[in-house]
Order: C-alpha cells, then sequence, then structure tokens
C-alpha cells in the first residue's frame, strides 16, 4: 500500500462527516498539529494521522520498501463514500463530543459482546440527538466502548418500554477478541 | 533432543527440565501506561478476584491468577489497560531500554506484545518500527497497537531480511526471531516431539540472516536486543558467536536487570565468544517460565579494524 497525501474533496467530505455526527470543529481538534494521510486498498481508503516530521514518508519515491500497513494514529476509513471512526480514536474523541449515551455495566458488558442498546439499559442520552445518529457509547466510569446508530430521537426516550431499542451497535472495542480469538 | 539436554546439562538437570515443562507457566500481564495506572488496573482486577502478585525487575508487569477465566475477556483488556504477555517477552524490551523519541526497530513484530511495550516505554514519541512478514499474523499486531493506544508506530509488511532499503538511523533493535520453540514445550507439549535437528538447523539459519541484516542497519553506538522462545544453543549463543566474529564493531554487554542465569560460553564443550556470558537465559526448571534467551549488544562508534 502506497502512503498519500489526502484528497482535499475527500478530506472535506470526511470533515464534513465528522463534524456533522460529533460536532462543529471535532475534526480540527482531532488533527491538532498532526498531518492527514491516506492508505488506499481496493476501494477502501483508511486515514491516519502523523507528525509533520513523519511527512517525508509521503513523498520519498516508491522502491524496494517494505509495505505501508499501518502509521501513527488511525482516524477511520471510508467506503463507499461512508466514513468509519477508528477505535483508537474515540477515546479521544468522548472529550470533544455531546454524542453519546451513557449505559448501564450490565450492558456494557453486553454492548462490548456485540449487543445493541436497549431503553432500559440507558443512564444518560443527550435529548437533542436525532434518530440515524451515531453516538459513543460509554459506561459509567465514562470510558468508551464503542460507536453506536440511534434508532430513536432522544427526546422520546422516556416513552419508550423497556425493551425498546435504542442504539444499535456498529462498533465496539471487544472486536478485536471476537475476530482475532 | 533428550540426548542434546543430557550433554549440555547432565541427567539431574534434563530430569528437572522435563518434569518442569509439565507444569502450567503462571500467567502474567503488563499494565499498560499509555492508558492506565498500576494501581488503577490492580484495584480493579482484584475486585474480580484475580490474584496478583509483582515481578521484582518489571515495574509494569505482574503474575496474575485469573482462576481459569480468560484473561482476554474482561472489560480492562478490551480497554487495553493490560496486556497478556509471558514474563521473558517483557522482560526482552525492559533489557532493549527503548528511550522516548528514538528510532527503535522491532523484528518479526507480529503479535506486537513487543511492539506496544516499546511504544509505552518511549510514552508514544519518536518512532517504533514494527516489522512483520505474515499476512494474517498482521491483523493481530494492527489490533493490539490500536487497543493499546501506541500512536507513534510505523507497521511494515514484508521480509525482515532486506531492511536496506529502510533509509531510517536506527538507535535501537529487538529482533524477536523466529525459532523453533524449543522453549515453549511448558506451553506445547508436542513440541518435544514434533522438533528436530533439521528444526533447528533451519531456524538457525534464518535467525544468522535476520540478525545480520538488523546490524547492517543499527546505526554506530546502537542497542540491539537478540532474543528467541528456543533453548537450544545452536539458535542462541552460536548465532551471536557468528556474529561478533563477523562484526568486530558489534560486543555483548551486561544487562543491568537482575534475572534467570548467564547464558553459556562453552555449550556442548564448544568455546564461544567469552562476554556471552552476560546474555541471559530463562529455563522452566530454574525459573518457573518458558525458555527464553536475551542478548544486549552495542555497536561501537568509528571504525572498527
Amino acid at each position: 500500500m502506497t502512503l498519500e497525501l489526502v484528497d482535499p474533496i475527500e478530506w472535506t467530505s470526511v470533515i464534513e462527516q465528522i463534524d456533522g455526527e460529533f460536532g462543529d470543529g471535532v475534526t480540527k481538534s482531532l488533527l491538532g498539529d498532526l498531518v492527514p494521510v491516506v492508505l488506499s486498498r481496493g476501494g477502501s481508503k483508511t486515514f491516519f494521522l502523523i507528525p509533520t516530521e513523519w511527512m517525508y514518508m509521503v513523498t520519498e519515491e516508491e522502491g524496494e520498501r517494505l509495505d505501508i500497513q499501518f502509521i501513527g494514529k488511525e482516524l477511520g476509513s471510508i467506503a463507499k463514500g461512508r466514513f468509519r471512526m477508528s477505535l483508537q480514536i474515540i477515546g479521544e474523541l468522548k472529550e470533544l463530543t455531546n454524542a453519546f449515551i451513557i449505559v448501564t455495566k450490565h450492558s456494557a458488558e453486553a454492548f462490548t459482546y456485540g449487543r445493541s442498546i436497549l431503553k432500559e439499559s440507558v443512564v444518560e442520552l443527550n435529548p437533542d440527538l436525532k434518530r440515524g445518529q451515531r453516538v459513543l457509547v460509554l459506561n459509567k466510569d465514562r470510558e468508551c466502548l464503542g460507536v453506536a446508530s440511534l434508532s430513536i430521537d432522544a427526546s422520546i426516550l422516556n416513552r419508550l418500554s423497556r425493551e425498546k431499542l435504542v442504539g444499535k451497535n456498529l462498533v465496539d472495542i471487544g472486536w478485536f477478541i471476537r475476530r482475532l480469538g | 533432543m533428550i540426548e542434546r539436554y543430557l550433554a549440555l546439562w547432565g541427567e539431574e538437570e534434563t530430569l528437572n527440565f522435563l518434569e518442569a515443562c509439565e507444569l502450567p507457566i503462571s500467567s502474567s500481564i503488563r499494565i499498560n501506561t499509555l492508558k492506565t495506572t498500576n494501581e488503577t488496573v490492580l484495584s480493579r482486577l482484584r475486585s474480580k478476584s484475580v490474584v496478583i502478585e509483582e515481578i521484582p525487575w518489571l515495574e509494569e508487569g505482574f503474575y496474575a491468577d485469573f482462576d481459569g477465566s480468560s484473561p482476554g475477556a474482561l472489560m480492562e483488556h478490551m480497554l487495553g489497560f493490560y496486556y497478556v504477555q509471558g514474563v521473558p517477552s517483557m522482560t526482552a524490551t525492559s533489557v532493549l531500554d527503548p528511550q522516548p523519541g528514538e528510532t527503535v526497530l522491532d523484528l518479526a513484530a507480529a503479535p506486537g506484545g513487543k511492539t506496544t511495550h516499546i511504544g509505552q516505554m518511549m510514552q508514544n514519541t519518536g518512532m517504533v518500527i514494527a516489522v512483520e512478514q505474515d499476512r494474517l499474523r498482521m491483523a493481530s499486531l494492527k489490533s493490539n497497537i490500536i487497543r493499546c493506544g501506541v500512536t507513534n508506530s510505523l507497521i511494515l509488511r514484508g521480509d525482515a531480511r532486506k531492511l536496506d532499503y529502510l533509509g531510517f538511523e536506527i538507535d535501537r533493535i529487538l529482533l524477536d526471531a523466529p525459532c523453533s520453540g524449543e522453549g515453549l514445550i511448558p506451553l506445547d507439549p508436542t513440541r518435544k516431539t514434533s522438533k528436530t535437528m533439521a528444526d533447528v538447523r533451519y531456524c538457525a539459519t534464518r535467525e544468522d540472516e535476520l540478525l545480520d541484516a538488523a546490524v547492517n542497519v543499527l546505526s554506530d553506538g546502537g542497542t540491539i536486543v537478540y532474543t528467541t522462545c528456543s533453548i537450544a544453543p545452536e539458535e542462541n549463543e552460536y548465532i551471536v558467536d557468528d556474529i561478533l566474529n563477523r562484526y568486530p564493531e558489534l560486543e555483548v554487554v551486561e544487562i543491568p536487570i537482575d534475572f534467570g542465569i548467564p547464558g553459556y560460553s562453552e555449550p556442548f564443550g564448544v568455546k564461544l565468544n567469552e562476554s556471552l556470558k552476560h546474555s541471559r537465559r530463562f529455563l522452566p526448571h530454574l525459573h518457573g517460565t518458558e525458555g527464553f534467551f536475551i542478548c544486549k549488544m552495542m555497536k561501537k562508534e568509528g571504525k572498527v579494524e
């Protein structure tokens, strides 16, 4: 895979998706003084953030170098136009956004086994969040467990029955174990 | 295999070794201070009935008895608060002693225990370059980097014997060479009979090539730590002795941590470089761990004839 600078149009789309889900200026805060670069494979592209002093690796000519697989901090990947946040960045993201849901201890454990979130498990949810919105899933210690997609408008949470689905699991930290054993 | 160890150690020690290989090895963890503190993890694990015991020479390493449950299934593991890692493996990185801001090369890096430990010791500064050839093992390397919050890594896929094109000034190298795994018999008893002298010879050739390639790219004044999970002198002391003969600028240095026993300078009656006594060995019957060899070397500055 080749390390490249990001395409400005594609990067704008990434910023719009991250900021649209998690709040204006969030991408800029995540970026800090790092530089976004991209590794492409097949139809998917993975975005990484690297220090400026590593930039020479982007500009070097292809030779018999070893194949770069991962570099710096993984921001996320884009496939079919949709951006997916990396598990590596969500810990930082939780400090920058109000788009999160806090769940009970039992639900937190279940979420890391790939389960989704029911109304009875919700401890805290910002009422302004809308159906389809992506939210970080936190346990009661505010540790980030993954990302879910809201199945309802948060404003109607208290009108739902206990078993009603509130958040669909998109990715969680137990994924490593399930995938790799 | 047994005949070789009878020749190396004599009957009594070989018997002790074989008996020790039948005993389970204590599980151990390294706490990931990139994400948390020793106190936080120890308190949380103790509340889950995990029995913890310190490892005297490792500040962040602990024996951890999970009482039959899977150490990888706990929330604290998923959060990257600890890494389940053998005592010799975490000792190897401590011996390397990577410093913040340096450029460090980790060869044959998957699944990433030592890479993440290096990133931790460097406090996510400088760069740790992890090289791995195996496509399948690459997935576990990446996921452990992500889980442990290491952000100063560059992962490269390819043959670690072809490092000429790397183009970095390397301060330190950790080579945990793929080996016959004779030291892993306590973890995998089939190795007692599945590994032959031909395997040891094959691995020794590859280990020699890897170490040679690594020494070539190490900067003058740099440090290299060579390790294997084999107890065969042919894969350890013999390899280092050979490289010392080829590279006079390379010297074995003392390891300033107290663990294991000294390496052999006269295995099977073959006289090798005396400085090999500075290397260290873990042995199942003496230390209750898997067998392991650790040798620390420095490349002297300036041209050496």
